[in-house]
C-alpha cells in the first residue's frame, strides 16, 4: 500500500488498527496451523520411509519371484495361470481431514487372495506360482499403503508451503506496511491537530491586539 | 487298446528313440553354456534344430521371448512326430502319457475366451504337444464363447469332465475346480489304460503310482503352507499308494513334528523319506523353500524314469524317457535363458536343471 493512497482521517486509523489487530490475530493462527502441520508431517513422514522400504523390498521379491518363475515354469505355463484370475482388486477412495488439509483415504479388496480363491488349479501349477502371486498381491497391498501415504505426504507439504507463504506474507508485507500507514496517518493527524492549535493561537492573539 | 504281438515293433521302435535320444543336447553342453554370455547362449540355440523354429517365428517375436516360443514350437513338433513313428497300440499309450499337455491347451483357450482375449493372444500360450494337434486348436480358437470350445471338442477323451464342470466353471468365474478334475480324470485315464499288453507296463504303472504320490504330496505341502482349510479332499489325486482319506487326515495334522513322523511312517519309498528328511532337517516347510523341495522331487522321479529305462531297454520306458529327456531339454534351455537374462547366479540356475 502506498503510503500516497492513505487517507489521513481518523476513520482510517480506526480501521487500519482493526486491520492489524485482524492480521495479527490471523498471523498467530497461520503460525500454529504451519507449526501443527509440521508436526504432522514428521509423523506421516516416518509412516511413509516405512512404507516406501517395505514397497522396495517387496518390489525387489516380486520381480526375484517372477524371474524364478520364467526360469522354472517358462512364460507360457505362467501366463496360461494368470488368465484364470478373475477378480480384479478393486480400491475405495475415501477422504479425511487432518487440521483442514483433505487427504485421502484408501482401502482395498480382493487383492490378497488364498491359494484356492486364485482360479486355477492346484493339480496342473507348482508352488512357485503360488509364491509368485503372494508376492504380487503384496506388492499390490504395499503400493495401495504407499499411494495413501505418500499423497497424504504430498497434501501436507502443499499446505504446509502456502501457510508459510501466508505467515511470511503476513510477517513481512502486510502486517508492516499496514503498520507504517497507521504510524503515517497518527503522524498526519498529530501534525493536522498542531496545525490546528497554533491557527487558533493565532486567531486568539489577533482578536486580543 | 489293442495289445503288440511280439518285440519286433519294440525293436524298431525303441532303436528310434535311441537314435534320437543321442541327438538331444549332452550335460556337459548344459554346464558350457552357464558360462556363456546370453548372446552366446542364443547363437548357440540358432544352430541347434531349434533353427527352424526360430525363423518361422522371429517375425512375431523377438529375444527371449522368441527363444522359448520356439522350443516349446519344437517339443511339440516333436511330440506329434514321436506319435506317428509309434505302432498301434503304444500309440494309444502314448497319446495318453501326452493329454497333459492338452488338458493344459484346453484349460488355456477356455480362460483367454472368458477373458475375452482374441485367438491371437491365445493362440501365444498354446504348446500342441499332445493328441490335439495345432490346426485343431487353431480351428477351436476361433470359437466365440467357452460353450462352442466345448462343442468342438466332442470327441476329446476328456469330453465328459470338461461337459460336466464347465458349466459350474463359467457360474463361479473360476476354472480351478475343472482343472483339477481334469487332471484327476487324466491320471484315472491312465491308470485304467496301463498294464497288460504292454512291455513293462506293470512297473510303469508303479512308477505312475509314484508320480500321483510326487504330484499329492506336493499338493499336500503347498496346501499346509498356505493354510488352506475347509474341504481339501477333492484337491487329491486317487490311485496312488496313499489314499485321499490318507491324505487329508495329513492335511489335519497341526503340528508340523507330527505331520513329518506320520509321512514318513507312511512312505514307502526310501528316496522319499531320505529326500523329505533333508528337507525338515534344513528349513521344514515354508513357504519360501516349497519349489526347492517340488524340484528335488521331480528330479527324483526323472531319475527313477532313466533307471528303468536302462532295465527295460525295449519296452514302453525307453519311449517315455526320450518324451522327457526332450521336454527336460526344453525346461533345462529355457532355464538357463531365462535365468541369464533374469541375472540369477549360475549356481541358482545350474540348481533348476534337470540333468
Amino acid at each position: 500500500m502506498a503510503l500516497r493512497d492513505v487517507k489521513p482521517t481518523r476513520s482510517e486509523l480506526i480501521n487500519l488498527k482493526r486491520k492489524i489487530k485482524l492480521s495479527e490475530r490471523g498471523y498467530n493462527i497461520l503460525k500454529m496451523k504451519r507449526d501443527g502441520l509440521i508436526l504432522e508431517f514428521f509423523k506421516v513422514l516416518d509412516e511413509a520411509r516405512t512404507t516406501r522400504g517395505a514397497l522396495e523390498e517387496k518390489y525387489g521379491k516380486a520381480v526375484g519371484m517372477i524371474a524364478l518363475s520364467n526360469t522354472i515354469e517358462g512364460t507360457l505355463a505362467l501366463k496360461s495361470a494368470a488368465l484364470s484370475v478373475k477378480e480384479i482388486p478393486t480400491i475405495q477412495l475415501k477422504s479425511k481431514n487432518i487440521m483442514g488439509v483433505v487427504v485421502p483415504e484408501i482401502s482395498s479388496s480382493k487383492v490378497k487372495k488364498g491359494l484356492l480363491e486364485r482360479g486355477y488349479g492346484l493339480l496342473g501349477t507348482t508352488s512357485v506360482m503360488d509364491e509368485t502371486a503372494t508376492s504380487y498381491e503384496d506388492l499390490v497391498e504395499a503400493i495401495i499403503r504407499s499411494a495413501e501415504i505418500e499423497t497424504t505426504m504430498k497434501k501436507l507439504l502443499d499446505e504446509i508451503e502456502s501457510t508459510k507463504r501466508r505467515v511470511n506474507a503476513l510477517e513481512f508485507k502486510v502486517i508492516p506496511e499496514l503498520t507504517e500507514a497507521r504510524d503515517f496517518i497518527k503522524m498526519r493527524l498529530d501534525e493536522m491537530e498542531r496545525e490546528e492549535l497554533f491557527r487558533l493561537k493565532k486567531i486568539k492573539a489577533r482578536t486580543k491586539g | 487298446m489293442s495289445a503288440i504281438v511280439g518285440s519286433a515293433p519294440y525293436i524298431y521302435v525303441c532303436t528310434r528313440f535311441r537314435v534320437r535320444r543321442m541327438k538331444l543336447i549332452p550335460q556337459e553342453e548344459y554346464l558350457r553354456m552357464l558360462q556363456m554370455s546370453l548372446p552366446e547362449i542364443i547363437r548357440l540355440i540358432q544352430e541347434t534344430e531349434y533353427k527352424r523354429e526360430i525363423d518361422e517365428l522371429s517375425h512375431s517375436f523377438h529375444g527371449i521371448d522368441l527363444i522359448e516360443v520356439a522350443l516349446s514350437w519344437n517339443l511339440a513338433k516333436t511330440y506329434q512326430k514321436v506319435l506317428a513313428i509309434m505302432p498301434e497300440g503304444l500309440r494309444e499309450m502314448t497319446e495318453s502319457y501326452l493329454r497333459r499337455w492338452d488338458i493344459q491347451n484346453v484349460l488355456s483357450i477356455l480362460r483367454g475366451k472368458a477373458q475375452g482375449l482374441p485367438p491371437g493372444k491365445i493362440k501365444e500360450v498354446l504348446i500342441p504337444a499332445g493328441e490335439l494337434n495345432r490346426d485343431y486348436l487353431d480351428k477351436i480358437i476361433t470359437c466365440a464363447e467357452p460353450e462352442k470350445v466345448l462343442e468342438s471338442l466332442k470327441r476329446w477323451r476328456l469330453f465328459p469332465v470338461l461337459a460336466r464342470e464347465l458349466p459350474r466353471a463359467a457360474e463361479s468365474g473360476s476354472f480351478s475346480s475343472l482343472e483339477n478334475e481334469l487332471y484327476k480324470q487324466f491320471y484315472h485315464d491312465i491308470l485304467e489304460e496301463t498294464g497288460a499288453g504292454i512291455k513293462g507296463g506293470k512297473e510303469f504303472l508303479e512308477f505312475l503310482r509314484l508320480e500321483i504320490d510326487i504330484r499329492n504330496l506336493q499338493t499336500l505341502f503347498r496346501l499346509r503352507v498356505n493354510g488352506a482349510k475347509g474341504e481339501v479332499v477333492t484337491f487329491f489325486i486317487p490311485g496312488g499308494t496313499f489314499t485321499v482319506e490318507e491324505l487329508v487326515r495329513l492335511h489335519e495334522v497341526s503340528s508340523p513334528d507330527a505331520f513329518f513322523d506320520s509321512l514318513t511312517a507312511q512312505l514307502k519309498s526310501r528316496e522319499l523319506v531320505s529326500l523329505l528328511g533333508r528337507f525338515r532337517q534344513k528349513n521344514g516347510l515354508a513357504p519360501g523353500t516349497l519349489h526347492e523341495i517340488e524340484s528335488a522331487l521331480t528330479l527324483m522321479q526323472y531319475s527313477r524314469l532313466e533307471m528303468m529305462a536302462r532295465f527295460h531297454p525295449f519296452s514302453i520306458w525307453p519311449i517315455l524317457a526320450y518324451i522327457e529327456r526332450k521336454k527336460q531339454e526344453i525346461t533345462n534351455l529355457r532355464a538357463i535363458t531365462r535365468g541369464k537374462q533374469a541375472g540369477l547366479p549360475m549356481e541358482q540356475i545350474r540348481n533348476y536343471l534337470v540333468m
